[in-house]
């Protein structure tokens, strides 16, 4: 019923083999539009940050156990919100909304630490000094990964909405798609189904 | 003789840049990808393989850096840069291809500062 691929679309063309391009907007996925751009600027920290750390953890681990341990975290986690974004199912985008959540947490949690407690960091992290190696990327992009992922559920929200209620939820809807932003759409469309089942 | 050492580190550092701020440009003009854009991409991959190359015979000279295996980590990841970008670009039939080709500029600028930072031997 969330599925987005249930739109009626060029399933209906009568010729079979023509452009593979999609001229009528699809729904997509979490990988597509900006979504492409996340995934791979992702995908670029998850192979930085688990090369890096797999490197440092072969050749020269006791120096900084701490901060080299961390980086590999660091470098899971990347993994995993790289794939989940890519594939962009429902529950792929759960277990993304909880990696870039661990991600933001990770930075802010690092960050800290490593200002606090330099001498636990004689080497970087990913995520030391909130991420000022990598000119900050690490502690900007949890935030447009979670606005990102936060677009794709109120989406699959509003498709249930207008599956079940009739037009004006539907307009709300489409409304809510198109800023993008703003809590207070997402609610209405709410109680627009709440009012109608009531 | 330094001049002449930096020359492709150089080079790809405008090369990237340049790039990147083309891509940013069709991004913000709604532009999708484009037979250019993807020469651009081309120039820049064979600009990377020149700089590998260099690295590879001073290697094979004889010379090492401190963090050998980072700097062998860089050598073999530094070519797919461009080539994953233009995959992962072309699969996007919007504005948004152009800035994943952005990214590719930006980090092969990057990279040749952290080359230079681990084997200073390598001039910018």
């Amino acid at each position: 019923m969330s599925e987005p691929t249930a739109s009626p679309g060029p399933t209906a063309s009568p010729e079979p083999v023509s452009s593979p391009e999609p001229t009528a907007p699809q729904p997509g996925s979490t990988r597509t539009g900006p979504g492409r751009l996340l995934v791979a600027i992702y995908a670029l920290f998850a192979l930085s940050a688990s090369a890096r750390a797999g490197v440092q953890i072969a050749t020269k681990f006791g120096h900084a156990p701490v901060a080299y341990l961390l980086s590999a975290f660091a470098g899971m986690v990347y993994i995993l919100a790289t794939v989940t974004l890519a594939v962009g199912s429902p529950a792929a985008r759960r277990i993304a909304v909880l990696s870039c959540s661990v991600e933001l947490a990770g930075v802010l949690a690092v960050g800290t630490w490593s200002l606090a407690d330099p001498a636990t960091f004689p080497d970087a992290t990913v995520w030391s000094s909130y991420g000022s190696g990598y000119g900050f990327v690490p502690l900007v992009l949890p935030v447009f990964g979670l606005l990102w992922l936060r677009r794709w559920t109120r989406r699959a929200r509003t498709l249930r909405t207008t599956a079940t209620s009739a037009e004006d939820a539907g307009e709300a809807a489409g409304g809510g798609a198109g800023h993008g932003g703003g809590g207070g759409l997402g609610h209405s469309a709410e109680d627009v189904v709440a009012d109608g089942r009531t | 003789m330094s001049s002449v050492n930096g020359a492709v580190p150089t080079t790809i550092i405008i090369a990237g840049l340049a790039l990147a701020g083309y891509a940013l440009l069709m991004t913000a003009r709604n532009r999708r990808m484009s037979v250019p854009l993807l020469a651009a991409v081309g120039v820049l991959e064979i600009l990377l393989l020149v700089q590998v190359g260099i690295i590879v015979a001073r290697l094979a000279g004889g010379e090492r850096p401190a963090g050998l295996a980072t700097l062998i980590g860089y050598l073999i990841a530094m070519p797919f840069i461009p080539v994953a970008a233009a995959f992962w670009g072309l699969a996007e039939r919007s504005r948004w291809g152009p800035a994943v080709i952005a990214v590719a500029g930006l980090v092969a600028a990057v990279l040749m500062v952290r080359l230079h930072q681990i084997w200073p031997v390598i001039r910018v």
